[in-house]
């Protein structure tokens, strides 16, 4: 007997392998994907990579034990190896009475493949000549602009496409497909002291049509890249901070560590015991909500093939919700939500973002990262910046060299206003936000 | 010297890779002419076991097949890669990668076979593949209850083991074959402690491209001992104060340094477009004349060690900085042809999916004249830092930082209350300029760095001696 080529039938296939060889429960996945990538630099094409690829993963109990494996050698011979070997693996394992698959009434699909609209059908006939086509537009567009300072750019385009396919021995059998589109340039260009700062713009998107025009990414890789020349640290202290929209994400993301189940069981957390206490300002409400059309995050199913739906995370302030899959839900005797984050939107304010600092005689604005890390247990932050000194609105130095530092239990309460601008190129729709009292360390 | 080679062929010919394949394919790849094509073969299985909850509950084995083939035209690079190693599939690749680098040159000639002997700088006693699962169990055990015996605030502990074998078989359309067995494995172990209302982790890792011979009675002593340290370490540290200040980084980790300040900025793909701060800056003092850097892919044992590179070119010992002056840079095979050089045997790729770039391998700093204790003496405010967690770089600019999970206030020349959890930030040249005394107690870390770089991850090491660097900017509280 050959392998199933239908990924769904493979799937069926291994599960069926799978318990003929005394597995109880298993979940195996086939994921199939093309990928495609163009570059270009100094008007011509610098690197072209082309791909498809097939993987099967899988999840095995046996008598309560637990393992997952994964293999891209998908010979038949070699796949039944691989089960063999898989579950003699498993069988080393002490049993976890917390681990099993998720209750098949909880399973399945929240948002049908049309609601989710994440497969643009254009993807499929998008020939290599449009390819060079868009990246060849950007990279007229950046060097439309290029001047005295110019030094280098270079712009990419690529997309991938592809389709998951789950089947489960309790009974759930689905696939998903999905495409996306990401495309943008750099500029590096010359300044004092042999520096050659450089700017970038990237974006992404479900459809190709929701990308932004090639002349507005060539401006802002532009833009940035002027923006560095000259920039330096100014002296420490605790000012105002405007978050961009685009960068927020990286504060908001140092709450997924402290509110994930695994953290909160291994105690590697600061917001453990904090659930329906305020650990921000009335200013945030943060939703998860993975069914958003054409959202970059947004999924039929969560990692444990529950229904995926929309969630209140954190609202005016007060935490409602720890992530929580089936596994660490039944370690710490808890009900179950879900164990990963989809979209994280954060509701807009009522104002423009350029109206957050007017009023300000000095804040910072934060354009980029630059390193740092946050630790879970105490919630302490550390991170490089790059960005912009403002004095009541108005840039006037490029900032680098500096940190900021903080608390993830704390910052939020300093979140004093968000704007109405939320980053839509992203799975965290965050606005510009207004933090006040932030340290900063520079000079 | 070895030849792995012949091993390694008879490895692939089991996926049916025969001569006959390799030389189809890149007559196939050579189509539409190329200054250069490759195959880059590559079976991997990998194992990793977990503990936590005092339960070893966690396994997870991968195997990753496939095949990635490049076509050079100039500085033009097509790449495909397929996972079915069939012939026809293993055509179509080649056929897309010329395609995609179609220059309208000549078709390039496959020469007569080139075969050479390389180093074996990572032997095993015995394969990870022959090693039972059976057989790491005990190690895993035994390390969760050292970590508990060592202080009773412990109240967590987590370990895992990984480890894995990737055979890699290089064929190349100037008639290079060579084939490469690389072993890896990482053990790691954190702790979660608590002391009253206070909590804290704490973790430590080792690493190597080696088999179990890593794991000696000291090494796995070290790796619950230190796990266990920097967590009590830690329950008592606080934040420093914010701004500029001197900066003591100690032996071993700190070659993160290194790493982000001047060694992405020494890769030479960088610097052939331009884009580097060092790009003009070769046989020009940068540094002060006691700073020897080197990145070394020969050192036996370690994470950044290669036998052949990911291009099939033989690998060295690469000065980058010698006695304060730029020497050398990062090369693989398009940028050594660009500069008119040798390859450094530095184009490294993540896997078969990714076309190799110039990485790094070994980054470290050789010893100076300078007593480490004399060093923290000299320093009347600043911060000792002893461990890391993540750096990144602006390769233009130059701006760089580094994460210290932990270390110390230095007041008075003396270490007096630890630290944690900062960022410091810098820029790559005024630092290098900045390191002013060097340590004459050189250490390679034993840590499972991984590299980050245009999406492709790579392990590495890196090392230095204790160094003083007169001014850094401290993500501090205050």
């Amino acid at each position: 007997m050959t392998l199933p080529q239908n990924a769904l039938d493979l799937a069926a296939h291994v599960v069926a392998r799978a318990k003929a060889l005394g597995v109880d429960e298993i979940s195996v996945g086939v994921s199939e994907s093309t990928n495609t990538e163009i570059s270009r630099r100094e008007q011509r094409v610098e690197q072209a990579s082309s791909s498809s690829t097939r993987r099967l993963g899988l999840s095995l109990l046996l008598d309560g034990r637990w393992s997952t494996h994964s293999t891209s050698d998908l010979r038949e011979d070699a796949l039944d190896v691989f089960l063999r070997r898989a579950v003699d693996a498993t069988r080393w394992l002490e049993p976890d009475p917390d681990r099993a698959l998720a209750p098949a009434e909880l399973c399945g699909r929240g948002t049908s493949e049309a609601a989710l609209d994440h497969y643009d059908r254009t993807w499929d006939t998008l020939s290599a000549d449009d390819r060079a086509d868009w990246a060849k537009r950007l990279e007229e567009a950046v060097l439309a602009r290029k001047d005295d300072r110019f030094i280098s750019a270079s712009v990419d385009f690529s997309d991938g496409g592809g389709k998951h396919t789950q089947v489960t021995s309790n009974g759930f059998s689905d696939a998903t497909e999905d495409a996306w589109f990401s495309f943008g340039g750099s500029v590096t260009l010359s300044d004092e002291g042999g520096r050659r700062p450089e700017g970038s713009s990237h974006y992404g998107a479900r459809y190709l049509s929701d990308l932004p025009p090639v002349d507005r990414v060539a401006e802002e890789a532009h833009r940035r890249a002027h923006e560095a020349i000259g920039s330096g640290p100014i002296e420490s202290g605790r000012y105002p901070m405007i978050l961009a929209n685009r960068v927020a994400g990286r504060i908001l993301g140092t709450l997924a560590g402290p509110i994930d189940g695994g953290s909160i069981h291994h105690g590697r957390t600061c917001l453990g015991d904090r659930l329906n206490t305020a650990i921000g300002s009335e200013h945030l409400t943060l939703i998860d909500d993975p069914t958003i059309p054409r959202g970059l995050g947004s999924t039929p199913w969560d990692d444990d093939l529950m229904v995926a739906r929309p969630r209140v995370v954190i609202e005016k302030g007060v935490l409602r919700m720890h992530y929580l899959s089936t596994y660490y839900a039944r370690k710490l005797g808890r009900p179950v939500t879900t164990g990963s984050a989809s979209n994280w939107v954060v509701s807009p304010g009522p104002r423009d973002p350029a109206e957050l600092s007017r009023a300000l005689p000095k804040a910072i604005l934060v354009t980029g990262w630059l390193g740092g890390n946050a630790n879970p247990v105490t919630g302490d932050f550390s991170y490089g910046i790059r960005g912009k000194l403002l004095e009541y609105g108005e840039p006037t130095k490029g900032l680098s060299e500096m940190n900021v530092t903080g608390n993830i239990a704390t910052i939020f309460h300093q979140l004093a206003e968000v704007a109405n601008d939320p980053w839509m190129w992203s799975s965290t729709r965050s606005p510009t936000m207004l933090f006040h009292d932030v340290q900063f360390s520079g000079t | 010297m070895q030849d792995l080679t012949p091993s390694v062929e008879a490895h692939f010919a089991g996926f049916g890779v025969d001569d006959d394949l390799v030389r189809a394919a890149l007559a196939a790849a050579t189509t539409h002419g190329a200054d250069f094509a490759e195959l880059f073969f590559q079976h991997s299985t990998s194992t990793s076991i977990g503990l936590s909850d005092r339960l070893i509950n966690r396994v997870h084995t991968s195997v990753d097949l496939g095949v990635g083939v490049r076509v050079v035209i100039g500085d033009q690079v097509g790449y495909a890669y397929t996972e079915d190693l069939e012939l026809n599939s293993v055509l179509r690749a080649a056929a897309t990668a010329s395609e995609i680098a179609r220059g309208g040159g000549a078709p390039h000639p496959v020469s007569v076979l080139r075969r050479f002997p390389i180093p074996n700088l990572y032997p095993v006693s015995r394969s990870w593949g022959d090693v039972e699962i059976g057989e790491r169990l005990p190690l895993v055990r035994a390390w969760e209850q050292r970590a508990f015996d060592l202080d009773a605030r412990v109240r967590k502990v987590q370990v895992s083991l990984s480890d894995g074998t990737s055979q890699v078989y290089i064929a190349r359309a100037d008639g290079v074959r060579v084939g490469d067995v690389r072993p890896m494995t990482t053990a790691y172990l954190s702790v979660t402690v608590e002391d009253g209302d206070k909590k804290e982790s704490g973790s430590y890792n080792v690493a190597g491209r080696t088999g179990m011979e890593l794991y000696t009675p000291e090494r796995q002593e070290r790796l619950a001992k230190e796990a266990v340290h920097r967590a009590m370490q830690a329950l008592d540290a606080g934040s420093p104060p914010a701004g500029e200040m001197p900066v003591v980084m100690a032996a071993g980790s700190s070659g993160i340094l290194l790493h982000e300040a001047i060694g992405h900025g020494l890769e030479a793909d960088f610097n052939r477009k331009g884009i580097s701060i060092f790009a003009d800056k070769m046989g020009q003092s940068i540094a002060h004349d006691t700073v020897t850097i080197v990145d070394d892919a020969t050192i036996p044992g370690s994470r950044g060690a290669l036998n052949v590179d990911d291009e099939g070119n033989a690998t060295e010992r690469t000065t980058l900085v010698q006695n304060g002056v730029l020497k050398g840079y990062l090369h693989d095979q398009i940028s050594a042809k660009q500069y008119g050089v040798a390859p450094t045997g530095s184009g490294r790729r993540q896997s078969f999916r990714h076309p190799p770039l110039p990485r790094m391998r070994a980054t470290y700093m050789e010893a100076g004249p300078h007593d480490p204790a004399a060093i923290i003496a000299s320093v009347d405010r600043g911060i000792y830092c002893d461990s890391f967690s993540n750096g990144q770089v602006q390769i233009g600019g130059g701006d760089f930082a580094f994460f210290v999970r932990y270390g110390w206030m230095i007041e008075g020349g003396k270490l007096t209350r630890p630290v944690k959890d900062v960022n410091l930030i810098g820029n790559g040249p005024k630092v290098l300029a900045a390191i002013d005394m060097v340590g004459n107690d050189l250490e390679i870390d034993e840590g499972g760095w991984t590299c980050g770089k245009d999406g492709q991850g790579v392990a590495v090491s890196q090392g230095m001696p204790t160094v003083r660097v007169q001014k850094l900017s401290v993500g501090g509280g205050r």
